[in-house]
């Protein structure tokens, strides 16, 4: 995936089901030694929610005003709809018991990212991001984001997701 | 500037939660003060679907029901306290099929909350004025809007009240002009 706003920018994801080595992945994460936003697919419908989470962080990170340390951080904590850092890792971060995750990588100067690497440390299934819909914890995902009924008439959940990431530091 | 920008964000995600339709907000950048929406793919404005309508010469029912329509949107947007601030027949567009007289709201820069009678009167009346100077002969149409607007807000009646009172004001002011 390309970011529009920023050409040249790279989104790559991948996903794994049967996941074993959820705890293990956490912690290369936090120590920075694995590069890549570690994500929960159950709270993820559509790639295009990732894609608007980055383009946030890109964006933030070119102009100096993240609100976390790095660009991977920042683009989990721009999933989530409120602006607590700790409750966005928590939420959308890779947790221990998880059995699936999403990795979210960001190549900046059409710098390629070398798959196999990640893959070889991911004790997993590597599937096709089209299984994204069947991992989704819908009933989760719409509590957590606080949908409406009315709103979900007018339009998909992924547009009233994307419409609460895209504004939260709005409010 | 970046305080419209702010409001028309906040009020873009106001109409969503309340399932009214408008845009969806993809992307704020406060650097340039843009913000990047949902483009509704082959809309009309309804100021275009009305001319055509009449061009055609047919179907004053359907532009009957659409006044119904639009009375009940702005009738559910200022039951949610929202003011648009800038209510034209050019703001306001038709999803395809322009049949489904699916109505969405757009261009919420000049909007604000306020709950008083005499802000949704007024919001009313540049609408009023706006439809009355862009589409001759839509008296009747406007008026069906008015009576499905007090049909389907709770608070419309404070409101038609304020909008008369308007109505004189202008009136009076264009006397004297």
């Amino acid at each position: 995936h390309q970011l529009e706003l920023f050409p040249g920018c790279g989104v790559t994801l991948l996903l794994f089901d049967r996941l074993r080595n959820a705890a293990a992945l956490r912690k290369k994460a936090m120590e920075g030694s694995m590069e890549g936003a570690f994500i929960n697919p159950a709270m993820i419908v559509d790639p295009f929610q990732i894609l608007v989470a980055a383009n946030k962080a890109v964006h933030l990170h070119k102009i100096g005003k993240m609100k976390t340390r790095t660009l991977y951080s920042e683009i989990i904590f721009s999933l989530s709809p409120n602006n607590n850092i700790s409750d966005a890792f928590k939420k959308f971060g890779i947790s221990d018991s998880d059995t699936a995750v999403l990795i979210v990588l960001v190549t900046d100067g059409g710098k390629t990212v070398n798959v196999e690497d990640i893959a070889s440390q991911v004790e997993g299934q590597q599937v096709s991001l089209d299984e994204l819909p069947r991992l989704a914890d819908t009933a989760k995902i719409k509590k957590l984001y606080k949908i409406t009924p009315q709103e979900e008439k007018i339009g998909t959940l992924l547009d009233s997701i994307v419409c609460r990431m895209s504004t939260k530091d709005v409010l | 500037s970046r305080r419209r920008m702010a409001q028309e964000a906040r009020s873009l995600l106001r109409c969503r939660r309340a399932g009214i339709s408008a845009p969806v907000v993809y992307f704020v950048d406060y650097v340039t003060n843009s913000i990047y929406l949902e483009d509704i793919v082959d809309s009309i404005t309804v100021q275009d679907h009305i001319n055509s309508l009449q061009q055609s010469g047919n179907d004053t029912s359907s532009l009957l029901i659409l006044a119904e329509k639009m009375g009940e949107l702005l009738a559910r947007m200022h039951d949610e306290d929202l003011i648009h601030g800038d209510l034209t027949t050019s703001n306001i567009l038709l999803r395809p099929p322009t049949e489904k007289l699916d109505l969405v709201l757009i261009d919420f820069g000049l909007s604000f909350i306020s709950g008083l009678p005499e802000d949704k009167g007024v919001d009313l009346y540049v609408l009023e004025k706006a439809f009355l100077s862009t589409h001759p002969d839509t008296e009747a149409m406007f008026k069906t809007l008015l009576k499905t607007y007090a049909a389907t807000s709770k608070k419309s009646g404070p409101v038609i009240k304020r909008l008369d009172a308007v109505r004189l004001r202008g009136r009076k002011r264009s006397m004297i002009g």
